[in-house]
């Protein structure tokens, strides 16, 4: 497995946000993560790129409340749950996070600019950049707007260019079909499957169950913290309690 | 009259500028609030006066000495001090008026209360239009239009420069580009710490010196990061230059106005608090976790 996730569990502040979750995804997947709101499906991406370790490293600092992190987070057989957030990206295993989250105040080409602040072969970053603007022609000519004006869509898109400038070879992708129009949730849709044919691996959180089954290859149903289900879109679809209880379907 | 106005307003700008820049890049980059920046001015203002004056060094290598030193001390006191309580905002203003007063009473130790100068680097002076305009006060404006232009480029075209940005605006996603915050706030906290110390050290020939000079560059500095907007490079740099020509004006158009020149920054901290409380180009922060 590329990433193996064993008897995870996750506190803040005595909350059980994870409960022994057994997870992993193989090289060359493209996985993916549903289940209902506040179900976990962000603290568990959180907890695998080193965010969760980062809150509980802040709150020991600070007067905030306790994190707590039990169990095992191997990337490549290496045991990564107590390494940085930075170190992990260092890895391979990249996180594109909820709610987009690009620098607003910079401009498309800084915000993917700071994507590639760990490779620092010029021409690499160089020809990575053209990638990108190939993958996605809606931010080529862009490069000087300032990306707090782009369109939800668009900033979509730059988080997962940024995303795809650190070089990932497990890209974890939180919820980028919010917020977006019909139209153009199926445009994501549509890059993340191409992105999944360059051969990178794939982590999908989404709420669209049809969309996402249609695409994945396999699926894990996680409720009130833990994995409930785990298999392919077909056979999740075809059980009747786990498509009316958990995806509402 | 309009000439005094513009010369003074531009030279006093640029030095809270300066001041404001450094304060507020430490700030967008680790939320630290440093009280003692001034204090680093200060010092650094002595030690130019001691190499100089007790020392017999020359003014330049005196310059340098005075920043790589108040630099270093900077350095040593955010990591041994500052960093530990570094996620505890209300620990961070405690800890770092702690260390501006004690200081300041190091200094008083070493130097008495007696006040201060250093002659000028460049005597004499000329006239345009009636106006006496000294040689050391165009030295001083050039030296720090030539930092701020430095200090630009570095935020615009370095690597440091990109990550100093990235960790302004959202300090998670930063970290997870693979920006390491430990290392970059460090960093941020040397130039800020380095800038202060560049002011100290080409104001000294135009100011006095005693232990107690931090105090109303301090006030001054926060009006104008309260005017430009806390967090914001921009704001810092706009609100320096307002603030320097508002006292200007007051000092020459008013009667007397001289002796309200250190009313005008508390004016306009409290003006900019009651009807524009975020300041010209204040960011609503965002709540990070
Ligand atoms: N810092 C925190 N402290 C305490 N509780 C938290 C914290 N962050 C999240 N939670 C809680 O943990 C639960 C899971 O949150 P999480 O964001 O992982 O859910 P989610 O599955 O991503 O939901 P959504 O689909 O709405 O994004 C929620 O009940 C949330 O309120
Ligand atoms: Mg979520």
């Amino acid at each position: 497995m590329l990433l193996d996730v064993e008897h995870l569990n996750v506190f803040y502040d005595k909350a059980m946000l994870l409960n022994d979750i057994n997870m992993g995804v193989d090289t060359g997947e493209l996985v993916s993560l549903v289940g209902p709101n506040g179900a976990g499906k962000s603290t568990l991406l959180r907890a695998v790129t080193g965010l969760v370790a980062r809150d509980r490293e802040i709150s020991k600092r600070s007067t905030g409340g306790d994190v707590v992190l039990q169990g095992l987070i191997r990337f490549e057989n290496i045991q990564i749950q107590n390494i940085h957030a930075h170190e992990i990206v260092k890895m391979g295993l990249v996180h594109c996070p909820e709610r987009r989250r690009p620098f607003r105040e910079m401009t498309v080409r800084d915000n993917l600019l700071a994507g590639a602040y760990l490779i620092k072969d010029r021409d690499k970053t160089m020809s990575n950049l053209a990638k990108v603007y190939d993958l996605f022609p809606v931010l080529k000519g862009r490069g000087s707007q300032i990306s707090g004006t782009l369109s939800g869509g668009e900033q979509q898109m730059l988080a997962i260019g940024r995303a795809l400038m650190t070089e990932p070879r497990l890209l974890c992708i939180d919820e980028p079909s919010t917020g977006l129009a019909p139209i153009l949730r199926a445009e994501v849709f549509e890059k993340i499957s191409e992105v999944s044919r360059l051969g990178i691996t794939v982590l999908l959180v989404e709420q669209e169950v049809g969309a996402v089954f249609a695409m994945s290859s396999r699926n894990y149903v996680l409720s009130s913290g833990r994995i409930i289900a785990e298999g392919t879109g077909e056979k999740l679809l075809k059980d009747e309690v786990i498509r009316k209880t958990y995806l509402g379907l | 009259m309009l000439l005094d106005i513009i010369v003074s307003g531009l030279i006093s700008g640029s030095m809270f500028a300066l001041l404001a820049i450094g304060f507020s890049l430490i700030f967008g980059v680790a939320r630290i609030v440093n009280i003692a920046h001034t204090a680093f001015y200060m010092i650094a203002a002595y030690c130019i006066f001691f190499f100089t004056q007790r020392m017999g060094v020359g003014p330049i290598p005196a310059m340098f000495m005075a920043i790589i030193i108040v630099t270093f001390l900077g350095l040593i006191a955010y990591r041994f001090f500052i960093e530990p309580i570094r996620e505890h905002e209300a620990a961070v203003l405690i800890g770092t008026i702690a260390l501006a007063i004690a200081m300041q009473e190091v200094m008083l130790l070493f130097f008495t209360g007696d006040f201060l100068s250093v002659p000028s680097l460049l005597e004499g002076f000329f006239s345009l239009m009636g106006v006496k305009i000294f040689f050391q006060q165009l030295l001083t404006f050039g030296a720090v239009l030539t930092i701020l232009i430095a200090l630009w480029l570095m935020l615009m075209k370095t690597r440091l420069g990109l990550a100093v940005r990235c960790m302004a605006e959202d300090r998670e996603v930063a970290n997870l580009m693979g920006i390491n915050e430990r290392r970059v706030a460090m960093a941020t906290m040397g130039i800020s710490v380095g800038l202060a110390a560049f002011t100290g050290a080409v104001v000294v020939p135009l100011t006095i010196l005693n232990p107690f000079m931090w105090m109303e560059p301090l006030i001054i500095m926060m009006a104008v990061v309260v005017l430009g907007g806390l967090g914001s490079l921009k704001g810092s740099f706009i609100g320096a230059y307002i603030l320097g020509f508002t006292e200007a004006l007051v000092v020459f158009l008013i009667p007397k106005g001289a002796f309200l020149k250190g009313s005008v920054a508390l004016s306009i901290m409290i003006l900019v608090l009651i009807i524009r409380p975020e300041g010209l180009f204040g960011i609503a922060f965002e709540e990070e976790r």
